[in-house]
């Protein structure tokens, strides 16, 4: 017996000593990730993720299977949705087929490691962009594809009209994401006294609010009106907080360390934003193409702009195909209208997701 | 019969107290379970998912492959079975046999028809019909070996045939279906039997180096037993979940059911250790005190005469292991969302049709009857055999 | 002519046994750590490509989360968070040991009464609860009783007006006043009335009457509680339901409920099996002896089998409060707060997952060895001396 416990001592020290050893040895490797980047840049155009997802003809993306209006499983096991579009978008840009796209589902706790050991190439999937995961999860945010924000929802006859009237109240939210930390803010800001309850998934959640066990369920106001819609009882027993007590910008994510992929993912994103300021849509992106005298627009399309010097190509050198904007918007469409496909029926207003220049703050820089 | 009553239930005041308590309590959990089972109970949800609870999304086309599997599994451990012929004396009468075959299988017998009424159409019914030609055909096929030209046959040369002609079907004929696409109970049984056949020389290997003179030897797997002893198996499987891709080459991308056959193997082999390494210790010195005298190498006394002998004194407990490893498999449902049986037993209340109905309670006793008739019938059966080794009795 | 005795040549050194040996040693440990380098290597290869943390910084990170059922600020450190998830663990621990001993001695004990239905209970039973995954139950426990038997809030059970049960929780009347003195007092309370057993018992010796001594020492144990309760002024609270929650009272989380008592009905099983084999192990000449000396039934079971059988057990029943002391674990799946579900939370909240993983590994394998020690500090206690 004495040996047993020796040898188990003996083990727990050699572990202990052997993560002891791992911070003094990792000091040099974790100091500021931004030398690291701008080391590898010039290398890195050889090994870029962007080559190998060319190379495998499909682009895997990270993305869930049954959260309303962003990605659900249809009938036929397709995946629908505005993350599951989005990843068609990329498709559609790198390799010119919004179909090349391998749709990889993932918990919530695994969709960082997934990231970060190569399982996937790109997260798209309702995921908020903080500074921590920026840093700690070794990921690169993109352009945000839904600003969004964290809400509370309760069932209509509990009699709450206001967050500031939920005092001492149980709420549930999802284990591993911002919710639990946004409540847990909220609730000492506003000193109400909550008892916040994680679990691992959306469904055990939905079992407890149904049961009666949460007061509240607070989440991406997306995410609730999705749920919300999807609801057995029917969406008038559910109620939609009118506060929102957090930023959620939810965007695509793909690794750090890899900035030929990330433009090229960002661009493709982008240009869905510009495609909808210049008003291009999936139906009249043909005749606008061959009809329009707009060198901005023939640019963007990637169609010939007569130069004093012949027609050129505008070619910014991001590794993209140069029609990657019109296959963009022919094969999935523009921003709108993937909002418009599904998220409008969930009853989503545009809000801070119109243009900057129809009252939101979505601007894509100009492509040229 | 007066007096059995008067003795067993009612010897003295308390007894008779007791008597009338426990049989209270037991009639009204009989009553409920019986109103639950027959009455009230809404079975409808197990009826309509009763493909995903036991094989999971496993392809429609491919479904027949799963009926053969089975039936080939039948036909060779029947034939296993009928091999070893039965002297006279010993060879109950009709009646008497039949009664054996009962009590032996009656649990899965009956399980397998409440199953296929459940299921209730034409092919459940024909499917039970092929399982019983499949059953009678492989005991044709075992008698068939009692007839003086096959008995030369070795032994071994049987057995290997037995064993591997349904595995090999298996692998071919499951193998076209991605593992993605299994899950329910086949996934259960899936991951118990790889992890306890994987497990099984891990196993072996870390007994035979815990006891072994080599001290460092001896260090390192004591080390690797009683670490995988004290941790517990869902924190390893959650570890295993975001962190084995880091230990494995990127071209590896290692998927859920990649994940949990590592852990449950590398766990049980821990286990499975200390089993055969007291298998081990029972065994008289003198045996390979024996060994050493008939001048056979430490390999050969080991493999050739310690170990057979110690396997063979600890079935009942590796069967035990096997038990647990099976009832463990429903982690991996939790900790790596694979879709086993539990994992789907709670989902499918909440499909569409099903949400917010109370069903759990249907959904939970179906999955509680699969895995209880498993176990019940396996520790059933390794009592069977301790009986027959004689082991533990003095 | 004689033979000649050859002289046994020394094997050359590389056939020496003892050589072979230590080379064998050496290439099998040249092997494992050949293996444990390139998992190493491995690790350090994919870390380095996604910048992740590696060491154990991340404790000191604000945590971000709050922990129900206790006074944790969000912006503590996630350190603080792991400590309370350790206790929450060693609170289910310890309630779950005592109460699964309880129960699963009662119903070995049962298993071997000569009342039939007695028996039959205790064998339906431990069949029954034997064979299915501790999960299931769990589950069960969580879903089927917790979330749909026991009612909302607003119509929750008050069984005899003392206790408030519903989904939320289940409130039992509990103390005013500071615990950790009350439990000071109890302990010394219980020590004194140790005491005063043993003092009984040398008295009674000599007049050689019954000694009663258990008697003397449960009267003298309430007496000096009610005293302390007494002179401390501590107060009795009820729960009552007071809007959406209860006030007064001690409310037990309903994951904590559902936990506890899953592992309790799953472990007193496997304690029942234990303890009935070890009764069944105690030479029937005992029980025979102790017949002969004109013993009631629960004079022999008390006095010469239990003893020991609880000798012969307790390896066994070690064995299954490690086992139960693991799978606690088991909590994170219905969101109670103990040490696996704090280290899932943290990794989701960004602290680096190997590390925190291997933490909790390492907690729970202390655990498992302070538990074993313990364990066997008594079986070595209670070994028989033999020749």
């Amino acid at each position: 017996m004495k040996s047993k416990s020796l040898s188990v001592l003996a083990v727990a020290s050699a572990a202990g000593l052997f993560l002891a050893g791992c911070a003094s040895t990792e000091a040099e490797t974790t100091t500021p990730a931004a030398t690291e980047t701008t080391t590898t840049t010039t290398t890195e155009a050889a090994g870029s993720l962007l080559d190998s997802v060319i190379a495998a003809g499909s682009v895997r993306c990270g993305t869930r299977d049954a959260l309303p209006g962003f990605a659900v499983l249809n009938d036929a096991g397709e995946h629908v949705g505005f993350d599951s579009d989005f990843c068609r978008v990329i498709a559609a840009a790198v390799l010119g087929d919004a179909t090349a796209v391998e749709m990889i589902d993932l918990e919530t706790a695994d969709r960082f490691t997934a990231l970060q050991s190569g399982a996937i190439d790109v997260l798209v999937r309702n995921t908020t962009w903080t500074a921590t995961r920026d840093g700690s999860e070794g990921a690169n945010f993109l352009q945000p594809t839904f600003y969004d924000g964290q809400g509370m929802m309760v069932t209509s006859d509990s009699g709450y009209m206001k967050i500031s009237e939920m005092d001492g109240a149980i709420i549930c939210v999802a284990k591993g994401t911002t919710t639990e930390g946004n409540a847990a803010l909220e609730s000492s800001r506003l000193g109400l006294d909550w008892e916040i309850r994680s679990f691992d998934e959306t469904d055990l959640i939905l079992e407890a609010f149904l049961a009666g066990q949460c007061d509240g369920w607070s989440s991406d106001v997306s995410q609730l009106t999705g749920l919300r819609s999807a609801y057995p009882d029917g969406s008038e027993s559910l109620m939609i907080l009118p506060e929102v007590f957090s930023k959620e910008p939810l965007a695509p994510a793909v690794l750090d360390g890899d900035t030929a992929w990330a433009q090229a993912v960002n661009w493709a994103i982008l240009a869905t934003i510009q495609a909808e300021e210049f008003g291009i849509t999936s139906a009249n992106v043909d005749s606008i193409r061959d009809t329009t005298e707009d060198v901005g627009i023939l640019r963007f399309l990637g169609a010939d702009v007569p130069g004093s010097d012949g027609a050129a190509v505008l070619d910014p050198n991001l590794s993209l195909p140069t029609d990657f904007a019109y296959q963009v918007v022919k094969q999935v469409g523009n921003y709108g209208e993937i909002f418009a496909r599904h998220l409008t029926p969930l009853g989503l207003d545009r809000g801070l997701n119109s243009l900057w220049n129809d009252g939101g703050i979505l601007y894509a820089p100009p492509y040229r | 019969m007066i007096t059995w009553i008067r003795r067993n239930l009612f010897r003295s005041i308390t007894d008779s107290i007791l008597t009338v308590v426990s049989a209270s309590i037991l009639g009204f959990v009989v009553l409920q379970v019986f109103q639950f089972v027959f009455i009230t109970g809404r079975w409808e949800i197990i009826q309509v998912n009763l493909k995903i609870l036991l094989v999971g999304r496993f392809p429609e086309d491919m479904m027949f492959l799963v009926g053969f599997s089975i039936l080939a599994t039948c036909f060779s451990i029947a034939s296993l079975a009928s091999g070893v012929s039965r002297t006279v004396e010993t060879t109950p009468r009709l009646a008497g046999r039949l009664w054996e075959l009962f009590q032996r299988f009656g649990l899965i017998i009956a399980t397998s028809a409440f199953l296929i009424v459940l299921a209730g159409d034409l092919d459940a019914i024909l499917f039970g019909a092929y399982v019983l030609l499949a059953i009678l055909g492989g005991r044709l096929f075992g008698r068939a070996r009692r007839n003086a030209s096959l008995r030369k046959l070795p032994g071994w040369l049987w057995v290997t045939i037995n064993a591997t002609l349904p595995l090999v079907l298996i692998f071919l004929t499951m193998g076209q279906a991605a593992l993605e696409e299994w899950g329910g109970f086949l996934i259960n049984f899936y991951l118990a039997v790889v992890s306890i056949a994987l497990s099984f020389p891990l196993g072996v290997l870390l007994a035979l180096g815990r006891r072994s003179t080599l001290p460092l030897l001896r260090w390192l797997c004591t080390a690797y037993i009683e670490l995988l002893r004290g941790a517990p198996l869902f924190v390893l499987l959650l570890l295993a979940g975001v962190a084995l891709e880091f230990f494995i080459p990127a071209s590896i991308a290692p998927d859920a059911i990649f994940r949990a056959v590592t852990v449950f193997t590398l766990f049980t082999a821990a286990y499975l250790a200390e089993v055969i390494r007291g298998g081990l210790q029972s065994i008289p010195k003198g045996q390979a005190e024996a060994g050493k005298a008939l001048g056979l190498s430490t390999f050969k006394i080991t493999f050739l005469i310690t170990l057979p002998q110690a396997l063979r004194n600890v079935i009942p407990a590796q069967i035990g292991q096997f038990i647990s490893l099976f009832k463990d498999t429903t982690l991996a449902g939790v900790a790596l969302s694979v879709f086993d049986l539990l994992n789907v037993g709670t989902a499918i209340t909440k499909q569409d049709d099903y949400l917010g109905q109370g069903l759990i309670y249907e959904s939970l006793a179906f999955v509680g009857l699969l895995f209880w008739v498993g176990s019940y019938v396996m520790s059933r059966e390794s009592q069977r055999i301790e009986k027959k080794l004689g082991v533990g009795i003095r | 002519m004689s033979p000649q005795l050859s002289t046994p040549s020394k094997a050359p050194f590389f056939r020496d046994i003892r050589t072979l040996k230590w080379v064998l040693q050496l290439l099998a440990l040249f092997a494992v750590f050949a293996l444990l380098y390139w998992l190493y290597g491995n690790y350090q290869e994919n870390v380095a490509k996604s910048s992740i943390q590696t060491d154990l910084r991340f404790l000191d990170n604000p945590a971000n989360f709050t922990i129900p059922g206790n006074d944790l600020d969000q912006s503590q450190p996630v350190r603080d968070a792991f400590v309370e998830g350790f206790l929450n663990t060693l609170r289910v621990a310890f309630i779950g040991v005592v109460l699964a001993t309880i129960l699963g001695t009662l119903i070995g004990i049962a298993r071997l009464s000569k009342n039939f239905m007695v028996r039959t209970l205790g064998t339906v039973y431990v069949e029954l609860v034997r064979n299915l995954p501790l999960l299931l139950l769990l589950t069960f426990m969580n879903l089927a009783v917790v979330l749909q038997a026991f009612p909302r809030i607003e119509n929750a059970w008050l069984p005899l007006d003392l206790f408030v049960i519903s989904n939320r929780g289940i409130a039992i009347p509990w103390f005013i006043g500071s615990p950790a003195q009350l439990a000071i007092g109890v302990v010394s309370a219980a020590l004194i009335a140790f005491v005063v057993a043993r003092v009984r018992i040398r008295q009674a010796d000599k007049s050689g009457k019954q000694d009663r001594a258990w008697l003397f020492g449960i009267i003298s144990f309430l007496v000096l509680v009610v005293l302390i309760w007494l002179l401390f002024g501590y107060g009795w609270e009820l729960p009552y339901v007071d809007g959406r929650g209860t006030t007064g009272g001690l409310r037990l989380d309903p994951s904590f409920f559902a936990l506890v008592a899953s592992l309790v009905i799953y472990t007193s099983s496997h304690i029942a099996e234990i303890v009935r084999g070890s009764i069944l192990a105690v030479s029937k000449g005992q029980g025979e002896a102790a017949d002969a000396i004109a013993l009631s039934g629960s004079q022999k079971m008390r006095l010469i089998i239990l003893p020991q059988a609880f000798r012969i057990a307790m390896p066994a029943l070690g064995n299954q409060y490690l086992n139960l002391i693991k799978n606690s674990s088991l909590g994170a799946t219905i969101s109670y707060f103990e040490l696996t579900q704090i280290a899932q939370i943290t990794v989701g909240n960004g602290s680096p997952a190997v590390p925190a993983f291997s933490l909790t590994l390492l907690v729970y394998l202390a655990i498992s060895l302070v538990t074993s020690l313990v364990v066997n500090f008594f079986n070595r206690r209670l070994a028989l001396v033999e020749r």
